[in-house]
């Protein structure tokens, strides 16, 4: 299988300390990816190496065959890559489906055409059939700031898929999502994954979620990587076991 | 109805509000026929102040960026206007002029935006509109200095003489009326939602492709065309202009009437600027005393309405759900 999005031999330090110690991992077309790892152990540094958000030290990204080190958000945003925040990430004073449609209407023509377009950029169906899937009705026209944080996690993480992005990372989407809905997040991840036929990488802390979402999951510990492969593979490695449990 | 789209008029019909409306307006463009030639005055100075504050509401309260230079470019649209004016041209070719140099100034003074941000950005600023103030107080050689530009005549329309006062605040309405109507279809396009998306959460709103740069630069460039429209027209109003109203104490009167109206809601200037513009003047047989009930009432406001005067409606609808 082509790689997809290849991660070459990436660090990001900040001084004396190695937040990334040179990772490498590749993601095919359509592969779900988990990352895990103790907290501190550089899951965001990576992400935030491969968006763009911080600049890596060293290595290279490249997706799709182009290399995308140290590009913009703006940028990355154009080429089809998609992203949540470990934190919520919503635009809280607009509605529910204002903040749908915000996420994909730039990609809707020209900043001119986007002037004299219709007021949904016509993107009103799609933001009305992610709205459905994520079954939010109820909440369509409230502002997203007046929402619980489960209902807020909940547009965040579909506002990353309403452009249909080849590819999405999606840091940690259970957090402080009540457990009941944790189940139904997997699977829209699964319908999604499906239905746009985009790639994911998905950190997560929830090990039932991310052992059952996931095929294929590297472990990073002290910012290296410290197991790769497949779920039980990964959960039964001692290595593992001990940086999480410790001995 | 969504959110970002909700009016003054809380969750009524589009009808009951258009309807509302047209009667506002309706009651303000014959209000000045009951009045005496310094009520006039006040009526058409209001609708300048309007369409500066409508400006000023688009840069702080939709897009999120703070300004203090709202008088600057009142200022330099009323200078481009009266020296445009007095060398001979039509106020409907200065009209164009004035609005195209402060779209630029605009845009310009919106770079410092991409760099700094809320009270930083405030001082940038309000360093601009000094500037400004101390470039139309002492070069004289184009501004006139303390002493001015007297004499700025005030345009016809299709033959029809604009030199009485009434005749100029109908036309000042007309005008503030397209203002209004083109930041509300502005606002209401996928424009209006980016620039709340630019206030709400730059980071986010750049991750989903949100060119926020361009919007940034376009919430001041947008915001400033207006005050330099707004500023043609005092010009003719006043017929004489030197820098005193362009001070940023004005700047400054106008982010309050935007704020105390409420901030990123579009009719919120209108309460706004009848608190600046109005409110002084109807204290007034105070005499000594009015600077200070204006003062007292404008912090009070700010105590117990911090989302201005248009968030009565909502903090009512939230005080009887919560009964």
């Amino acid at each position: 299988m082509t790689p997809f999005l290849e991660v070459k031999d990436v660090r990001k330090s900040y001084g004396a300390i190695k937040a990334v110690d040179g990772v490498t991992f590749d993601v095919g077309p359509g592969q779900i990816v988990g990352v895990i790892g103790p907290n501190g152990s550089g899951k965001t540094t990576l992400f935030n190496s491969i968006l763009g958000q911080i600049k890596p030290t060293s290595g290279r990204v490249d997706f799709c065959g182009e290399e995308i080190t140290g590009m913009a958000p703006l940028e990355l945003a154009r080429r089809g890559v998609g992203r949540t925040f470990q934190s919520l990430q919503v635009f809280v004073k607009l509605s529910v489906r204002d903040n749908l449609i915000a996420a994909a209407q730039e990609f809707k023509g020209t900043l001119a055409a986007r002037l004299i377009a219709p007021p949904d950029a016509g993107l009103g169906d799609q933001a009305d059939r992610m709205i459905e899937l994520f079954r939010l009705q109820h909440v369509a026209h409230l502002p997203a700031g007046s929402l619980s944080y489960g209902q807020q996690k909940l547009i965040d993480i579909a506002m990353a898929f309403m452009p249909a992005p080849r590819l999405v990372l999606l840091d940690e989407p259970c957090a402080g999502v009540n457990p009941s809905l944790v189940d139904q997040l997997r699977e829209l991840l699964v319908t999604l994954n499906q239905a746009q036929g985009g790639s994911f990488v998905v950190i997560e802390h929830n090990m039932e979620f991310i052992m059952r979402l996931c095929p294929h999951v590297i472990c990073m510990v002290e910012g290296k990587v410290m197991a790769e492969g497949p779920p039980a593979e990964v959960q039964s490695n001692r290595q593992v076991l001990e940086a999480y449990l410790g001995n | 109805m969504s959110a970002r789209a909700q009016g003054p008029f809380g969750s009524a019909s589009v009808a009951v509000r258009m309807v509302a409306l047209a009667v506002g307006v309706v009651a303000f463009a014959v209000l000045p026929l009951f009045l005496k030639s310094y009520g006039v005055y006040l009526c058409t100075l209001f609708c300048v102040y309007l369409m500066a504050t409508f400006g000023l509401n688009l840069t702080v309260g939709y897009a999120g960026q703070m300004s203090l230079g709202q008088a600057a470019f009142l200022g330099i649209g009323a200078y481009i206007a009266a020296i445009g004016m007095k060398a001979g041209l039509p106020f409907y070719a200065m009209l164009p002029v004035s609005a195209i140099a402060c779209f630029g100034i605009g845009l310009m003074l919106g770079f410092p935006a991409l760099r700094v941000q809320h009270h930083y950005l405030a001082f940038a600023t309000l360093g601009f509109n000094v500037l400004v103030f101390l470039i139309m107080r002492n070069e004289e050689s184009i501004t006139g200095g303390t002493f001015g530009i007297s004499g700025i005549p005030r345009p016809g329309f299709f033959g029809l003489s604009l030199d009485g006062n009434l005749a100029y605040f109908w036309f000042t309405l007309v005008a503030t009326l397209v203002v209004m109507g083109l930041l509300g279809w502005l606002l209401r396009s996928p424009w209006g939602r980016a620039f709340a998306a630019l206030r709400d959460n730059p980071i986010r709103a750049e991750s989903l492709g949100i060119n926020i740069t361009a919007y940034t630069l376009f919430a001041f460039a947008i915001g400033a065309t207006c005050a330099g429209i707004a500023g043609v027209y005092f010009a003719s109003l006043v017929q004489f202009i030197e820098p005193a109203p362009f001070h940023f104490s004005t700047s400054l009167m106008m982010l309050l009437g935007v704020i105390v109206g409420g901030s990123g809601r579009f009719f919120g200037p209108v309460l706004g600027t009848v608190i600046i513009v109005l409110l002084p003047e109807w204290l007034r047989f105070m005499q000594n005393w009015y600077l200070a009930v204006f003062g007292f009432a404008v912090v009070a406001l700010m105590i117990w309405l911090p989302g201005g005067l248009l968030s009565i409606p909502d903090k009512l609808r939230l005080r009887r759900r919560a009964q």
